[in-house]
């Protein structure tokens, strides 16, 4: 049985070493062995908070099959629809493991990352451990208003990263991304109070069972058309995606990866859950259409931008902002075959962009920005430029890599809902994005450098890379892997059309 | 053989590590590995061949669990077309190693380039094997992206340039393969070709028609078949030699190999028998014959070394084209009779592999022993450098056609079906003259390309110092030169396998 504490334990594990990390580092920064000491303790965090996802995982499959929408209340009475909620599904079960072990690797990149340049900073683990608990407490909210803190809490924590440096550029686009984010709480807020007043309730069960009801929708018009400019905001989709290059660019590399991992997919999770399967499913309101052309404009617009870009840190944001785009290509054909693609997508995307973000962290360091400064890269820090050439093959879609697969299943779900026109813009915006990133790679590989000298790259650092490099290529050539799991989600989620 | 499938997908994927540390030490090691581990591919696949000529269905099956979510196994399968053409990749990756242990000698890299190699043969062997169409556009790939760095790093002149050329225009033809294989998995939920196959029978035929078209326009890029063959001369000639050979011999066989097996044998069935389906065969023809003329003129005219091999790349797909544009546009679905033209096309794709080969490898080796690339610049080479006078001259011969050499069996078998499809289709009677006119200016430009290089008299006096090809050259020219000569004379084995086939 499937206890409260099993779903909060993870959350508050997390929360907890959040905050005995501040005390932690005081401690080590006076030890001897300051390295050996802060991997320690990470392994700590991660081994027991994984462990306690893992009995999480363990406990829901040992459910009778098939295994049920658990949606546990903190009080047993009537009321409940008032009260603080806990869902669990596969999906959440899912998206659950994923962050844990990209924060996990990603942590340990972020240790060796900023310890390189100066001390490496308590707060910083500190608040990236809370993101972790947020997101991870969005995935399990079983009301909208939980979710909505818990995300929240996601969204502006990470104005944290992104400041870290504190450089004028990331001050500034900072402050660009506080005040999306305020603007789109302050939307999303209002739609919600719309909601409760319609249904009385803010349950996602109860919601969705009353709104399926509704004969008078002008209301719940409304309300969606706030929510969902609120959520397209958080989740960068076109037209609202201009917080996202800034933002991503001028935060160290290491947050950056964070960012694109844990708070991106995080975005299109409540994106997809809130939207299509809880407030206004297409059986609701049909607004399918609609995201198809947001599918569309994204994926151009976010190919396009990246096309023009000199900076290569910048080019990989922009490919961030195209990836919501494909993956709202596969939630568009409202199909199980795209709820698997994007589900699966989140875990590549969000892989690949990290493992880029890392290794341009890495070059970034010996001053190279531009594309102009990566000629002859392939030669002076061989390993970073295989695993960057790597990450750019996933995101063109070259098989085995995982990128490829991701793209085939959404697009493949695109076709089957009839969207044959929407596959057809992925693909050649695909044929684009292939493009600027073999100008890249030929850039890396074929210019002459400035000075030959060879680079010693750090070792401690392509470790992390590697692992994520290691996961494309398995996940690619063996995605049953990770479809194992995907599958019992889909099973689950019904489409309402 | 139980798993011999399964290791030739195996063996150059687990060799990379130790290819690599071998050329960290010697790259002339890393290169015999790389042939040791081709020829090991080679018997592996020899071993299927009994299986192929002796079992009820004609071909040889293993099948793997995978991702079934996707319907997909990793199924590996050949039958005698794809045997045929999988042994002389193998046959074409073991001399492009051998011949790369001269040719490449003193350049940089050479660990790297011989992983690269490894990696190339991986996809190029398991193009032909596989009949699942999810691993077979793996694979499909995967001879994209190793080409692309060999082509780019150890090529000549802007090789970078080349090699995007050729990533960016492949790699657009591979996504439309993508969206038919995304479409025929959508209607049919099968990745297996021949389950896809009848699955398509009860497909709604405006949709047939598009995966149809979708498909072949991303193979024909492949194949390099004029209008889109705009990235061949570019990649061929600025290419090593050693991966020109492999470029023009397998990678652009593969193209005409997937519309063999893919859009003819796969998806034409469904619209086998109606009006569209003899429209589409009748514009094949046409590019056919287009990109065999323009192959050829150009190759007239040209005076790089390389490049008039490239166009006659060109030229002799037009005829592969033309030949598979010959295939029965009515017949009991599920069963082929193979008729003239699919035994001679499948026979010209190993020919011309051979012989393109080994005219590519004759090729290198002038430009490696001369260092000059502009046949006006050449001249009486013959005397100087006889051995690979003679490779030139059967590879030149060969493709133009000239009996008893290999390529000549091939084009007859063609124009044999050629005349057996008039007799029902009268269409087809104006293209098979021109394809007839199109030999002659082969037969032009080859005796171009030997006058000019090794006859007459030496251009400038460097060519004094000038002397033969080194060894292993000399060894990767006679194997293939040999070649050459016996599939002229003794066609049967692989016309035995090809005709075999049942099931396309």
């Amino acid at each position: 049985m499937v206890e409260i504490w099993d779903i909060a334990l993870p959350i508050i594990s997390l929360v907890t070493f959040a905050f005995l990390t501040i005390p932690v580092f005081r401690v080590i920064r006076r030890s001897q062995h300051k390295t050996a000491l802060t991997l320690a303790w990470f392994s700590t965090v991660f081994i027991v908070s994984g462990a306690a996802v893992a009995n999480l995982t363990a406990k829901y499959y040992s459910l009778p099959s098939p295994q049920p929408f658990l949606n546990i209340t903190l009080t047993d009475t009537p009321a409940a629809t008032y009260s603080s909620a806990f869902m669990i599904d596969s999906i959440s079960i899912y998206m659950a493991i994923m962050f844990i072990s990209v924060s996990a690797v990603v942590a340990f990149y972020s240790i060796f990352y900023l310890g390189s340049k100066e001390r490496p900073s308590e707060r910083y683990f500190a608040i990236m451990l809370m993101l972790t608990a947020a997101v991870m407490g969005t995935v399990f909210s079983g009301d909208l208003l939980t979710l909505f803190i818990f995300w929240e809490a996601a969204a502006a924590g990470s104005a944290f990263l992104m400041i870290y440096r504190k450089t004028p550029v990331a001050l500034n686009s900072t402050l660009k991304y506080l005040v999306m984010i305020i603007i789109a709480s302050a939307f999303i807020v209002f739609g919600l109070s719309i909601v409760h007043g319609l249904t009385g309730s803010l349950n996602f069960w109860a919601v969705r069972d009353t709104l399926m009801a509704l004969s008078d929708k002008r209301l719940l018009l409304l309300a969606f058309i706030f929510i969902a400019a609120g959520y397209a905001i958080e989740s960068a989709i076109v037209p609202f995606h201009f917080w996202l290059p800034d933002a991503y660019t001028a935060a160290p590399a290491s947050s950056a990866a964070f960012l694109s991992a844990l708070i991106d997919q995080g975005s299109y999770y409540v994106l997809i859950r809130v939207l299509i399967f809880i407030l206004t499913p297409p059986g609701v309101l049909n607004w399918t259409f609609m995201l198809a052309v947001m599918a569309a404009l994204t994926m151009i617009v976010g190919n396009l931008f990246a096309l023009i870009q000199d900076n290569v840190k910048r080019l990989i944001a922009n490919i961030c902002v195209a990836d919501v785009g494909y993956n709202l290509v596969g939630i568009t054909s409202l199909t199980s075959l795209g709820l698997m693609g994007n589900l699966y997508f989140f875990l590549i995307g969000g892989i690949t962009t990290a493992l880029s973000f890392m290794a341009i962290g890495i070059i970034n360091h010996y001053g190279f920005k531009t594309l102009e400064d990566f000629s002859g890269l392939g030669r002076k820090m061989p390993f970073v430029s295989l695993a960057l050439v790597l990450a750019a093959l996933s995101f063109a879609g070259v098989p085995p890599l995982g990128g490829f697969t991701a793209k085939f299943l959404v697009f493949t779900a695109a076709i089957q809902a009839n969207m044959g026109w929407l596959a057809v813009i992925g693909v050649l915006t695909s044929v684009l994005q292939t493009a600027y990133l073999m100008r890249l790679i030929s850039y890396m590989y074929s210019r002459k450098p400035k000075d030959e000298t060879k680079i010693r790259e750090p070792k401690k650092l392509l470790i992390p890379i590697f692992i994520f490099v290691a996961a494309i290529i398995i996940l690619g050539v063996y995605p049953q892997a990770v479809f194992d799991l995907i599958q019992a989600a889909t099973q689950q989620l019904q489409f309402i059309k | 053989m139980p798993y011999s499938l399964l290791l030739v997908f195996l063996l150059p994927a687990l060799g990379i590590p130790f290819v690599y540390l071998t050329g960290k030490k010697s790259p002339r090691a890393a290169a015999i590995l790389v042939a040791l581990i081709a020829l090991a591919n080679m018997v592996l696949l020899f071993t299927t061949v009994p299986t192929v000529l002796d079992s009820p269905n004609h071909e040889y099956v293993e099948a793997y669990y995978w991702i079934p979510i996707l319907e997909a196994e990793f199924t590996l399968f050949v039958d005698g077309i794809s045997v045929s053409l999988a042994i002389i990749t193998t046959v074409l990756i073991i001399v492009a190693a051998l011949f790369s242990i001269n040719y490449m000698k003193g350049k940089k890299n050479l660990a790297v380039y011989y992983s690269l190699l490894n990696l190339l043969s991986l996809g190029l062997v398991g193009v032909f094997i596989t009949s699942n169409l999810l691993l077979f556009y793996f694979c499909w790939e995967l001879m994209l992206v190793p080409a692309y760095f060999i082509i780019g790093g150890w090529g000549y002149r802007e090789p970078f340039r080349a090699a995007f050329k050729f990533f960016i225009f492949t790699h657009a033809g591979a996504v439309f393969v993508l969206l038919g294989i995304g479409a025929i998995y959508m209607v049919t939920g099968a990745t297996d070709m021949f389950q896809a196959q009848a699955a398509l029978m009860t497909v709604s035929p405006d949709l047939v028609r598009w995966i149809l078209l979708s498909l072949t326009a991303g193979f024909a890029v492949k194949m390099a078949v004029v209008p889109v063959h705009m990235w061949l001369p570019d990649a061929h000639s600025e290419a090593p030699s050693p991966m020109s050979a492999l470029l023009s011999g397998v990678i652009i066989s593969a193209g005409a190999y997937a519309i063999l097996r893919l859009s003819l044998g796969t998806v034409f069935p469904a619209v086998m028998g109606t009006t569209f389906g003899s429209d589409f065969l009748h514009g094949l023809t046409v590019f056919g014959v287009i990109s065999a003329f323009f192959g050829s003129l150009i190759a007239l005219v040209e005076t790089d070394i390389k490049r008039i091999i490239a166009y006659s790349s060109i030229a002799h797909m037009g005829y592969v084209m033309f030949g598979l544009s010959l295939f029965p546009s009515s017949a009991i679905v599920g069963t082929v009779t193979i008729t003239a033209a699919i035994t001679g096309t499948v026979l010209h794709l190993v020919n011309h592999a051979v012989s393109k080969g080994l005219f590519f490898l004759s090729a290198g080796a002038i430009m490696h022993q001369t260092e000059v690339r502009d046949i006006r610049e050449m001249g009486g080479l013959a005397g100087k450098m006889p051995f690979t006078a003679v490779a030139s001259t059967t590879a030149a011969l060969s493709i133009a056609g000239t009996p008893p050499f290999a390529c000549f069996i091939s084009e007859f078998l063609i124009f044999v079906g050629a005349f057996e499809v008039i007799n029902t289709d009268g269409f087809f009677l104006l293209p098979t003259a021109l394809m007839l006119v199109a030999t002659v200016i082969s037969l032009a430009y080859s005796l171009r390309y030997l006058s000019h290089v090794f006859l007459g008299q030496a251009k400038s006096e460097d060519e004094k110092k000038i002397v033969d090809a080194p060894n292993y050259m000399k060894a990767a020219m006679a194997i293939l030169a040999v070649l050459v000569i016996v599939l002229g004379i003794w066609p049967t084995f692989f016309v035995h396998l090809i005709n075999t086939v049942q099931f396309i």
